[in-house]
Parts: C-alpha cells; sequence; structure tokens
C-alpha cells in the first residue's frame, strides 16, 4: 500500500509522541537528561528492513528487550542498546558496580523490566491517541546481531512492514539506545486506516 | 502491623516498590506471578495486594478475577507499564481500587497504599 504524505506525517507524530513518553519515563528513572533525535519512518520490504538496520547497527553485538503486540494491529517493539550502555544503564539503576559479578546477576531482568516500561511507553501512545487497544506479550530479552533480534524468521523478501526507529542519548551517561518499531503487513493497512479516520476526523473540526 | 503483598514478575520492579514502603513500616511478602500471589492472598490474608497486568501463568486481569470469584474483598492496587487507557479501564471494571503506572513515584505509591490500608480497615 501507498502512503500518503499526510498518513505519514501523521505516523511520524505518533511515533514522537509515544517516544516523547517513553522518554519521560527513561529520564524518571535514570534522573539524567535524555536527548532525542528525530524519529524516521520508512516503509520498506522485510529485506530492506534488514539492510537498513544492517547499516545502522553493522556488526555489533546489542542487548535489546522485545515485546509483541496484537490486537488491532501486530508487531514487535524493541528496544536496542550496544551492550555497553546497556551495562551501563544497569550499573547507573541498580547501583551495582560495572564489570561485577552482581551486575551480570540482576542485567537481564533489570534490561527487561526497562524495556517493558519504555516500549509501553511507545505503543500505549499509540493505542491511546488512536483508540485501539493492543494486547502485549511478554518481554523477552536477547543478545545478538540486530539481524537475528527483531525481524520474525518467516518474513518473505516481498513482506511489507513499517520501520520506526529513534534514538535516544543520555550524555551524562555516555549511554545510547534505539527505539525501533515494526509493524507486520496484514495490520500495516489496518494501522494506516485508523491513521486516516483520525486525520478525517481532525479535518471535520477544524475551522 | 499491615501485611501488603507485591505481585510481579520483575524482581527489579519488586525491589523498588519494597524499598518505597519499606520506611512506612510494613511487613511484605513477594509473589512472582498472580497464581503465587493467589496462594499467598488465602495463606496470609493481606491488608493490601500491588499487582502488575503483564505476568506469566496468571496476569493482573487474571488475578483481580479470580478475587472477584472468590468473593475476596482485599483492596488491589495495579502498578504497571501498561499506559493504554483501555488497560485502566478493564483493571477498575475488574474491582482494582487504584490503578499507578510505571515506574511508581515513592510518595504516590506510599499514599496509595496507606489510602488502600484506610479503606480495609
Amino acid at each position: 500500500m501507498n502512503v500518503t504524505a499526510d498518513q505519514l506525517d501523521a505516523l511520524q507524530e505518533l511515533i514522537n509522541i509515544g517516544v516523547g513518553r517513553a522518554a519521560s519515563l527513561l529520564n524518571e528513572m535514570v534522573d539524567s537528561h535524555i536527548q532525542l533525535e528525530i524519529p524516521f519512518v520508512k516503509i520498506l520490504t522485510a529485506t530492506a528492513a534488514y539492510e537498513e538496520l544492517n547499516s545502522r547497527f553493522h556488526e555489533a553485538s546489542l542487548a535489546s528487550v522485545k515485546l509483541s503486540f496484537t490486537g488491532s494491529f501486530d508487531g514487535t517493539a524493541g528496544l536496542i542498546f550496544p551492550t555497553e550502555s546497556a551495562s551501563a544503564l544497569v550499573s547507573v539503576l541498580t547501583g551495582e558496580e560495572p564489570g561485577s559479578d552482581d551486575l551480570d546477576a540482576v542485567k537481564i531482568g533489570t534490561l527487561t523490566e526497562i524495556g517493558n516500561i519504555v516500549i509501553n511507553g511507545v505503543m500505549g501512545s499509540i493505542s491511546n491517541v488512536l483508540k485501539q487497544h493492543m494486547n502485549y506479550t511478554l518481554p523477552v530479552y536477547l543478545e545478538d546481531k540486530i539481524d537475528n533480534l527483531l525481524l520474525p524468521a518467516n518474513t518473505s523478501e516481498a513482506t511489507k512492514i513499517l520501520l520506526a526507529q529513534a534514538r535516544f542519548v543520555i550524555a551524562q551517561l555516555e549511554l545510547i539506545g534505539d527505539i525501533i518499531l515494526i509493524f507486520e503487513v496484514g495490520t500495516f493497512d489496518a494501522l494506516i486506516h485508523v491513521i486516516d479516520e483520525e486525520i478525517t476526523l481532525l479535518a471535520d473540526n477544524s475551522y | 502491623m499491615s501485611l501488603v503483598l507485591i505481585i510481579d514478575d520483575a524482581a527489579f520492579s519488586r525491589r523498588m516498590i519494597r524499598k518505597f514502603l519499606q520506611v512506612d513500616g510494613y511487613e511484605i511478602l513477594e509473589a512472582s506471578n498472580g497464581r503465587e500471589g493467589l496462594e499467598i492472598v488465602h495463606q496470609y490474608q493481606p491488608s493490601c495486594v500491588l499487582a502488575d497486568l503483564l505476568m506469566p501463568d496468571m496476569n493482573g486481569f487474571e488475578f483481580l478475577q479470580a478475587l472477584q470469584n472468590e468473593g475476596l474483598n482485599i483492596p488491589t492496587i495495579i502498578i504497571s507499564a501498561d499506559i493504554q487507557e483501555s488497560a485502566r479501564n478493564q483493571s477498575y471494571s475488574l474491582g482494582a481500587i487504584n490503578f499507578i503506572n510505571k515506574p511508581p513515584k515513592e510518595q504516590e505509591l506510599r499514599a496509595a497504599v496507606q489510602q488502600a490500608i484506610n479503606t480495609k480497615e
């Protein structure tokens, strides 16, 4: 499906709202300023999405928390950190020394919960604006290269997905992270349809 | 001393909530899913329950439903990362007396628990 400029603009703004909410939650947790880069939204084939993510992350080993959603829309949302950033974040949140055994012991649980809170911030904002309920699966923590982390194994080359990506930086902690959303094909059209309804509604109410 | 039960599959969140509530001297029990939580409710009848929504085995909605089905009137506060209005509304319709988004703020949490315990008494 082709997306109009208005639809893409609305989509981008929805992601902005969601990422903004997620950043404010993260800010509360780490008590440090979160600097956001402007999120980008692209509609790509699965193959192009792989290339896009690979060019962004290269061969880096990444820590990720993945939350799948179903309901009005199906897809996957992920929070991704370079492994050093992930350890720094856990250290700040738990008070454990970087590189210690104690830090390793709490790392997965802590990052999973952070991912859960941040991703809910993004998806919940979208859900609330569009008035569409989503159900979430339990968050999953993985450490791997980017191409093994987010995209479902069964996507065909022709599959269209919406890739939304937002980078945030916590300069004080020398930490970077990315929020990545992937909407699967069947529900992407549904998402655009709901956005269209919202655009129409707003147009009807404008003077 | 009032007994408070924290139900959350994330040790990180249980630890944060416990730290906030210990200030007020509550006796605190923990469970990592709704089913475990329900067993503790049967055994200890806590004054107040704090429950997450998204949990394995028995989630927070199912836990609230189980309390209702068994006629157990225990003030339950949902503490969840889910910011959807629909999740909040569903929690209230299943009998939750309060809904707090994660990460909880210390003052808000302590006030909510105090209020829940006063309701119970």
